[in-house]
């Protein structure tokens, strides 16, 4: 039992990172129906951001002043780089996101330097018992950050006059934009929140063992979140996330028993799986809104 | 009419390429500079940023991993080491009459063998050898071409591959041998009664894996395996693996941060076995990361030469050559690496032939190579087979956040038994 719990709430940990992108994926794609493949790079510049910054304010401080930067930079990106594409196919804009990440990693890449880097977070890999059960502290603090980030968003997409701004965005842009509001700015505003939210994922990926050049990658798992709990869905965003992490790591901890067969790493494609079976039952995700074309 | 017009069109373009290609590949010797005879990448003037304008120069290439690819930490410092290794031959005296050029026609490959062949091509008819190519899939990528040119190569990578490839210049143990040692270390050092190799697939750490199993089988110990990929979260399979066998040693070939992952996880769950990475698992920047307590009780590293800060002529000229950087071990590694081509082109220059198959020539004429102290001497063998020319010694290093590159020296230059009577004929891994 022990032993479920700890790979349970190892899962929920690395999958808040997980829902942490994905929501920045699906809050761009809402608005833009574009998927934001610029997304690593700024998890790689947020983290890195922090390892600079808390050496000299702490991290605490460090962290959302790297998360408001980066969510400046992102919307800058999105103001000089890809407001001159709206219009043009969705895919065009895709490949140019693509570029936006090469160009932004390339240069974060420089502020690396030869060696790791630390976030300076206080939690290293200490351990505290909950429930008999030794966790470690650094995923409990992920779970809480992203239960109480998801929460504030929701809030603000529910109750604010700039989050009902984005829902009409989302709905349909042309009458939004006859209703009067600013489609360019909920645009931008949506690049910035997905940077923000990806600064943050980036920082706690190097809670573990800093931030090196290939942390990136880990941003990618957050494609299957996203097919899984649905395109456009942000709450299907989050159980996606979770539902990876918990995947890999349950995955991870008793496959070799159950099914040796299965091979090594087998948890590195569960969650792939999952969402293969989860389209199969669902082609739009478990939360996604059904696409009606009309022939 | 029209038709005839595009045939035409096509076959001109054709024979075009076909002309180029020839160009490229058959250029005539020369005789150059003293006497020399010459024929790609060597011209009698001289170099464009060495000052020296009574010599002429001589074009090498390099093709590293320089921007966005995973091991451009690694790859900066080592391009740097040899632009500094090759300033300071040319401000030795040269080479007969020549300088080295290695700024001209530096690549970045972003780790992909695909533009590691697409850069490759673009400089192949500029360059008389490759000071450097970064990688064993990239440059495996372009060894039929580098054999088919004659185009000597110095390796940035340690896969026993480049033991049994005449035109690659290798330089230290290969990931093999190197793990051999560490495995015959564990056993008659640390008392290890199993042995486990967790790695990277490829022949990385396919490589170090294959030493591992060999040297266990030698042993008499028992063998497992676990691949791994990169990545800090998809560490969560490696990691149960080892907890899972509980061996006594892990042989570690993966990157520094996921070796950081593996072994602060592991260790956070009870796990008190040892672990010795190879040389690409390590970097200094560990040792403040939340791992760092399990890295000191747990972690030992291999390594094929002595670490920035030993006291040898050779690291002291390298020391010298580069002042105000970061200590690393990749300028060490640049630098060592650069050895070789040295002693080749001076012995080529003696033979009054710096073609390229007067190149390969005098790689051939190689007994040793004088690596002014940072390798032992002995090594640097070119001129026979394989099972004679491969380097088989190894030093262990251990953490330690005192010294430069954060590591300090447990056991010296030695021979394990399994590396010593290990019948070297092909690749490990295969």
């Amino acid at each position: 039992m022990s032993e479920f719990l700890q790979s349970l709430i190892r899962g929920l940990g690395s999958g808040s990172i997980y829902a942490l992108l994905a929501l920045g994926f699906v809050i761009i794609y809402k608005s833009t129906r574009v998927i934001s493949f610029a997304q690593p790079a700024f998890m790689l510049a947020g983290a890195v951001l922090v390892s600079y910054l808390a050496a000299e304010v702490g991290f605490f401080v460090a962290v959302p002043v790297a998360a408001v930067l980066i969510a400046a930079l992102a919307l800058g990106v999105e103001r000089t780089v890809l407001r001159p594409m709206i219009g043009k196919p969705v895919f065009v804009v895709a490949i140019i996101t693509i570029g936006v990440d090469v160009v932004v990693r390339v240069v974060t890449n420089a502020f690396i330097g030869l060696d790791v880097r630390q976030v300076g977070d206080p939690w290293g890999l200490s351990t505290v018992s909950l429930l008999g059960v030794d966790v470690q502290q650094r995923y409990l603090v992920m779970l809480g950050t992203t239960v109480v980030v998801v929460a504030v968003l929701f809030a603000f997409f529910r109750f604010s006059r700039i989050g009902l701004a984005m829902r009409a965005v989302a709905y349909d842009q042309e009458v939004a934009l006859a209703q009067g509001i600013s489609v360019g700015s909920v645009f931008a505003l949506s690049w910035a929140i997905a940077g923000g939210l990806a600064a943050l994922a980036g920082v706690f990926v190097a809670t573990g063992a800093g931030v090196d050049q290939q942390l990136w990658v880990i941003a990618l798992k957050a494609l299957p979140a996203i097919i899984l709990g649905g395109l456009d869905s942000l709450g299907g965003a989050v159980v996606g996330g979770l539902a990876v992490g918990v995947v890999e790591s349950l995955v991870g901890t008793y496959q070799g028993d159950v099914a040796p067969w299965l091979g090594p790493n087998f948890a590195l494609v569960a969650p792939y799986v999952l969402m293969l079976i989860v389209l199969l039952v669902r082609p739009y995700g478990l939360f996604g809104s059904k696409e009606v074309e009309r022939l | 009419m029209a038709r005839h017009r595009v045939v035409l069109a096509v076959f001109s373009v054709v024979a075009l390429a076909a002309v180029a290609c020839r160009g490229g590949d058959g250029a005539a010797p020369q005789e150059g500079k003293g006497g020399i005879k010459v024929d790609f990448g060597v011209t009698g003037e001289p170099c464009p940023n060495t000052g020296h304008s009574d010599r002429g120069c001589i074009y090498l290439g390099s093709i590293s991993d320089l921007t966005e690819g995973p091991f451009k930490t690694l790859a900066v410092p080592i391009t740097d080491a040899q632009k500094a290794f090759w300033k300071r031959v040319n401000d030795q005296g040269g080479i007969a009459g020549y300088d080295v050029d290695v700024t001209t026609h530096v690549k970045d490959n972003k780790y992909n063998p695909q533009i590691h062949n697409q850069v490759y091509q673009e400089i192949k008819g500029k360059v008389l050898a490759l000071a450097q190519t970064l990688g064993s899939p990239t440059t495996a990528a372009i060894l039929p071409d580098l054999e088919n040119t004659q185009m000597v190569s110095v390796p940035a990578s340690w896969t026993s591959l480049w033991g049994v490839e005449e035109v690659v210049l290798e330089s230290g143990a290969n990931y093999c041998i190197e793990s051999m040692n560490s495995v015959d270390y564990a056993v008659e050092k640390l008392g290890a009664k199993s042995v486990m190799a967790v790695h990277l697939p490829g022949d990385y750490g396919d490589d170090a894996a294959a030493g591992a199993k060999l040297a266990a089988e030698k042993r008499g110990v028992p063998f497992t395996n676990a691949v791994t990929q990169t990545g800090q979260d998809n560490q969560g399979g490696a990691i149960d693996a080892v907890l899972a066998n509980k061996p006594d040693v892990v042989i570690l070939t993966t990157g520094p941060t996921d070796a950081a992952v593996i072994i602060g996880q592991t260790a956070a769950r009870g796990f008190t076995g040892k672990f010795i990475g190879t040389s690409p698992t390590w970097n200094p920047g560990l040792m403040a990361s939340p791992a760092a307590p399990a890295i000191k009780a747990l972690y030992l590293q291999s390594a094929p030469w002595k670490a920035w800060a030993t006291d040898t002529p050779g690291h002291n000229a390298m020391r010298e050559a580069l002042p105000g950087v970061t200590p690393n071990d990749g300028y060490t590694a640049g630098w060592v690496w650069s050895y070789p081509l040295k002693a080749a082109l001076t012995k080529a220059a003696e033979n009054k032939d710096l073609t390229r198959a007067g190149l390969l020539g005098a790689v051939r004429q190689l007994n040793s190579v004088d690596y002014e102290g940072m390798l032992p001497s002995g090594a640097g063998n070119f001129s026979g087979n394989a099972n004679d020319s491969t380097f088989r010694q190894t030093l262990i290093y251990k953490p330690d956040e005192t010294a430069p590159t954060a590591v300090s020296l447990v056991e010296d230059f030695f021979t394990g038994p399994t590396a010593k009577d290990f019948k070297f004929e092909k690749p490990c891994y295969t």
